[in-house]
């Protein structure tokens, strides 16, 4: 069927074509570029619905093109795209819907908006890239869409930030690149194959192996923002707020994580990645990752900032869940690919809505916010109290999976691990959760808009409470069919049955 | 009732206090939920009354696959915790008598109960953990509910302890479904006694819960934050709330499959120590909800002993829990009448009846919590030490000295709880009527407090009635009044206390000071330390690049670079590290 051949094609074409006529668009369209905007978000949507439909039904969708001699780009869905195809495009819609409502009346909004669409395109490319190349050709692009977004305010912070955001990822591109180029010398191939291509390869060629794991997890790790290498990442909060929510729950750092999850289960395969010995230490960096990001969030005043060290944190449970090589602690890990997403984009719209509400940016201006603006702080608690692990929300589950995970593949050392983060994750969170709420607030906010009976714009705050209520539904109903833990079972699986 | 009626009962037990706090946060719909809100607990009461154990509820599209039942534990866990939210509901109608302060408060309030009435239905791990997760945030609410700043400091210590034995659980239910293989809470007892972690899920378990249920050295929320809650709040904390964490060991621990001698030996030591150090540390206190605090403490160091009995002694493990059972029933009942008396008390009484009424009812409450004849109290008492005589020596030997001494002690802590009552009667004189709801609530407990030994006589075939008992019941009760009176001749009829003083809290004093220095000294590390060795190494890399040639060939932009090229030579060690590592 001509379907099958050209849905991920059309899925990465719905948002590129978008894209590029905003930026033709003149600065005071704003109905056009709105609904351009939302139909295109749509658009991909739907069909994104269609190809999971189709998915379930055991369908292929495989779009192949040549790109050089012995080389295609090929976009493919298979389950773990999936998973990231989902999240990306619902979360999409969610924050141009947040994004329309908090650029109203700023410059350059067709700027923003074009560049925004093209860096949906890279993600979506990422995720359904089917080999390393097509892989590498679209993280390249994210790269290079996402800064324009990051120094979209123009001031020498912004633009700070944005140079080394760019130092930090071209260089890790470089690195992958290489990576991927040593590979294909050797191997001739960069296909992306369940349980891996490599294991079948001379013994001879493990060191080589080792070599390259080194070199692409050093790329993605850039933007997993594994430490050493996460310092963009908290440079990066200046963005505007629907930036950082897209940065910090999907596009980027997701990126990062996804792929490594591809090198390791669809390059090396996992029992051979095990078999090398390169997952341990994977492991341990996840770990350190893990702990380092919640000691540096415990610290931070400024709400973003702290947020930003949350992340370095949280994305890396993703890593640590499949470099403990185990199939429950490898469903923990994917679930928490959508899980920690949505947590995190909701925490972001929360401090995007206190910034352009009430000018609060800093913890310490938050003393009982709540009362004011009750509906965003409902949905930031929710999103927090998700990220600490309590019960039923959605981080609960994957820190469950987790930590069974890591029992069942016998390293016991993990769930201290995973104790010793949700203390802290507690100790960041809790007390902003009780200035919130039980401090007594201000005569006066510092920089108050009013939007008549409502807390502040319905544009701003349907998203956050959507994603909130989306943090709720994925824990309480973890075991519904087409739920995200049903799909990393589904992932699970594949990678790990006979 | 049919099948359909008794399953929509049951999803309503934790259902509905949670819809009602979910439906307090709209103004709208306040004042309705308002007349209803103190009712949430009947739905309760009246399954765990009507209902045969052993009815089920799967909910597979809940969370993990989920499920709630009532089983013979859980229907007396039942029947004492939501007569208890109940009364303590109607009571809260009374004790708030301005609108705004009595929404905020059973906002807290219902969800709490649904935490707390859900956790004893739960029949799988994850909706157990879900509830006490549920209950233990929720009673945060009610703990700092006045927003003084004792308050403030119990809640702070509390929520601590909270997420402490939070994660302590989590790390434990990982490791006992990984050995059960299943999160249903029937495989977990077989599962724990045949794991290779066994000692480290016990240990977990004895920890996680033993926040809950104030085993020694973690009891120090207790005193603090039991008394500083409302008097209906106090009630619920202290009887129904700390018995959770029991529930806790009563499902996870295995009791009855197995000896572990030294496990059991360790809670029966801790058990008898706190017994006997709470009484000691309540002794001294002058706040009449501060003595009740730590008579919790020492009475949940009882139960703490029967726990540690089972383990020892798997053989004897049903007729040790239903000790157990009739233990905290009788407890969770005492208790909560002697905390919502002591609300009572605090308001002047309009008469001399009213006066003589409140005296009169806290005699009986403490009384039965001493174990005097007649009471409830006895009952458990006698059935404990039937089962403490009969376990092997050394335990044996002296458990049964040790256990008629605890309740000499305990009558003597009632008997300090009674006169500070009746001192602060007298030091008040501005006189205001205090409300019906209060008092019919307080009073219907009693009549429950008081006909509670007829009804467990009724429900167990054993004689408990005897001469023998009723004497070994009497003489430590007399003894601990006579000490008493002792006391109050001595010094306690004219307010002195003691030459020196131990607050509320007691052992927390001494790590409190110690955490906040740490606290303090690690906050000016992460704040300033951390900050400063990086600014010096930042400098030192600048020096390092400044004295070499390269330095005058890069131009000033370049050095922005810096950060980046730490960041390089970090990941090139580390890739190293890396190669090494696995290459090994």
């Amino acid at each position: 069927m001509i379907w099958d051949d050209w849905l991920p094609l059309l899925i990465v074409l719905s948002s590129l074509s978008v894209g590029l006529v905003i930026f033709f668009l003149p600065e005071d369209r704003v109905a056009t570029r709105t609904g351009l905007n939302l139909v295109g978000a749509l658009l991909k949507l739907v069909l994104v619905g269609f190809m999971l439909w189709g998915v379930f039904q055991g369908h292929q969708y495989e779009t192949r093109l040549p790109l050089l001699p012995g080389l295609d780009l090929v976009l493919r869905a298979d389950p773990l795209s999936m998973l990231f195809v989902l999240l990306s495009s619902v979360l999409w819609l969610v924050t141009t819907v947040y994004a329309i409502g908090y650029l109203e009346d700023s410059p350059h909004r067709s700027r923003f908006f074009g560049f925004f669409s093209l860096c949906v395109t890279a993600t979506v490319g990422v995720a359904l890239a089917g080999n390393l190349i097509t892989f590498v050709l679209f993280y390249e692009l994210l790269t290079l869409t996402t800064y324009p977004l990051i120094v979209h305010r123009g001031t020498e912070v912004a633009r700070r930030a944005g140079r080394s955001y760019l130092t930090y990822t071209v260089a890790g591109g470089a690195l992958l690149l290489a990576g991927t180029v040593w590979l294909y010398a050797i191997t001739g191939t960069v296909e992306f194959t369940e349980r891996g291509f490599l294991s079948g390869l001379d013994a001879s060629l493990h060191p080589v192996f080792i070599i390259i794991f080194t070199l692409l997890i050093g790329g993605l790790g850039v933007k997993a923002a594994l430490i050493p290498l996460h310092g963009w990442l908290v440079q990066a909060m200046v963005a505007p707020a629907p930036v950082s929510a897209l940065l910090h729950a999907v596009a980027v750092v997701k990126a990062g994580a996804f792929g490594i999850v591809r090198v390791v289960y669809d390059v090396y395969g996992i029992d051979f990645a095990a078999g090398l010995g390169v997952t341990l230490p994977l492991a341990i960096l996840a770990a350190a990752t893990v702990i380092y990001g919640s000691l540096r969030a415990l610290f931070q005043d400024d709400l973003k900032r702290r947020l930003a060290f949350s992340t370095v944190s949280q994305v890396s449970y993703i890593i640590l869940g499949i470099a403990v090589v185990g199939p429950v602690a490898a469903i923990g890990g994917l679930v928490h690919l959508v899980h920690q997403g949505v947590m995190k984009i909701t925490l972001f719209f929360c401090a995007g809505n206190l910034a352009e509400t009430l000018g609060i940016h800093r913890i310490s201006e938050m003393n009982g916010v709540g009362r004011r603006m009750p509906w965003t702080m409902a949905a930031f608690t929710i999103g927090a109290l998700g990220m600490i692990g309590v019960p039923p929300l959605a981080g609960f589950v994957s820190k469950w999976y987790l930590g069974l995970g890591a029992l069942d593949a016998g390293q016991d050392w993990v769930i201290f691990i995973l104790a010793g983060s949700s203390l802290l994750n507690a100790g960041y969170y809790l007390p902003v959760l009780y200035a919130v709420w039980f401090n007594e607030p201000p005569d006066a906010w510092s920089d108050e808009r009013y939007f008549g009976r409502h807390e502040t714009a319905w544009a701003l705050l349907v998203p956050p409470v959507v994603t909130a209520l989306l943090t709720l539904a994925m824990g309480l109903l973890a075991s519904v069919p087409l739920s995200p833990l049903y799909w990393a079972r589904i992932i699970t699986t594949l990678e790990y049955l006979p | 009732m049919s099948d359909v009626a008794r399953l929509f009962l049951l999803l309503s037990i934790p259902g509905l206090p949670l819809l009602l706090a979910i439906a307090l946060t709209f103004p709208a719909l306040r004042r309705v939920t308002l007349l209803l809100a103190p009712w949430a607990a009947f739905p309760a009461l009246v399954l765990s009354l009507s209902m045969k154990p052993g009815i089920t509820l799967e909910l597979p599209w809940l969370l993990f696959g989920t499920r709630l039942g009532i089983d013979e534990t859980a229907r007396i866990f039942l029947c004492f915790t939501a007569l208890l939210w109940l009364v303590a509901g109607v009571y809260a109608v009374g004790y708030f008598k301005d609108c705004s302060s009595r929404s905020r408060f059973f906002t807290w309030f219902l969800l709490s109960m649904a935490g707390n009435l859900g956790l004893i239905l739960a029949q799988d791990m994850i909706i157990f953990y879900s509830f006490f997760a549920l209950m233990s945030f929720a009673s945060y609410g009610l703990v700092i509910h006045d927003r003084s700043s004792e308050a403030l400091r119990a809640g702070r210590v509390y929520i601590i302890l909270v997420v402490v034995g939070e994660v302590l659980l989590l790390a434990a239910f990982a490791y006992v479904a990984q050995a059960a293989g299943s999160i249903a809470l029937e495989a977990a007892r077989p599962a724990v006694a045949g794991s290779e972690a066994r000692d480290l899920i016990i240990g977990l378990t004895l920890l996680g819960f033993g926040i809950k249920a104030g085993v020694i050295g973690l009891h120090v929320w207790l005193p603090l934050a039991h008394p500083v809650a409302p008097a209906p709040a106090s009630a619920v904390l202290s009887g129904t709330m700390i018995a959770a964490g029991l529930l806790g060991w009563l499902r996870i621990l295995p009791l009855g499959e197995a000896a572990f001698p030294g496990w059991g030996g360790l809670m029966i030591v801790a058990g008898i120590a706190a017994a006997f150090y709470a009484i000691l540390v309540g002794l001294l206190q002058s706040c009449p909800k501060t003595v009740l605090a730590y008579s919790s403490v020492s009475k949940m160091g009882i139960m703490t002993v029967a726990v540690g009995l089972g383990l020892v002694e798997p053989d004897n493990w049903p007729l040790i829990l239903s000790a157990i059972l009739i233990y905290v029933l009788h407890h969770g009942l005492a208790k909560g009448a002697l905390f919502l008396g002591a609300g009572l008390a605090a308001i002047p009484p309009a008469s001399k009846r009213q006066r003589f009424v409140l005296i009169a009812g806290l005699l009986l409450a403490a009384l039965s919590l001493a174990g005097a004849p007649l009471t409830s109290g006895m009952i458990a008492k006698n059935l404990l030490k039937v089962q403490a005589t009969s376990v092997s020596p050394p335990w044996g030997d002296w458990l049964p000295i040790l256990l008629p001494l605890s309740a000499v002690a305990t009558s003597m802590l009632m008997a300090r709880f009674l006169s500070l009552v009746w001192l602060q009667r007298k030091c008040t004189s501005a006189a205001q009527a205090t409300p019906k709801a209060m008092w019919l609530s307080w009073i219907a407990l009693l009549v429950v407090v008081a006909l509670a030994p007829l009804f467990i006589s009724l429900a167990d075939p054993q004689n408990h009635w005897t001469a023998k008992t009723m004497i070994s019941a009497f003489w430590p009760v007399a003894l601990g009044g006579g000490f008493a009176v002792c006391f109050w001749l001595y010094g306690w009829r004219r307010g002195i206390t003691w030459s020196f003083n131990v607050p509320p809290g007691d052992l927390l004093i001494f790590v409190e000071r110690r955490l906040c220095s740490l606290a303090t000294s690690g906050r000016a590390f992460g704040l300033e330390t951390l900050p400063k060795w990086r600014l010096s190494f930042l400098a030192g890399w600048q020096r390092f690049r400044d004295g070499s040639e390269l330095s005058s060939v890069l131009d000033s932009g370049e050095n922005r670079l810096g950060y980046w090229a730490i960041a390089t030579t970090l990941y090139l060690v580390l890739a190293l590290a890396f190669i090494f590592l696995a290459a090994r």
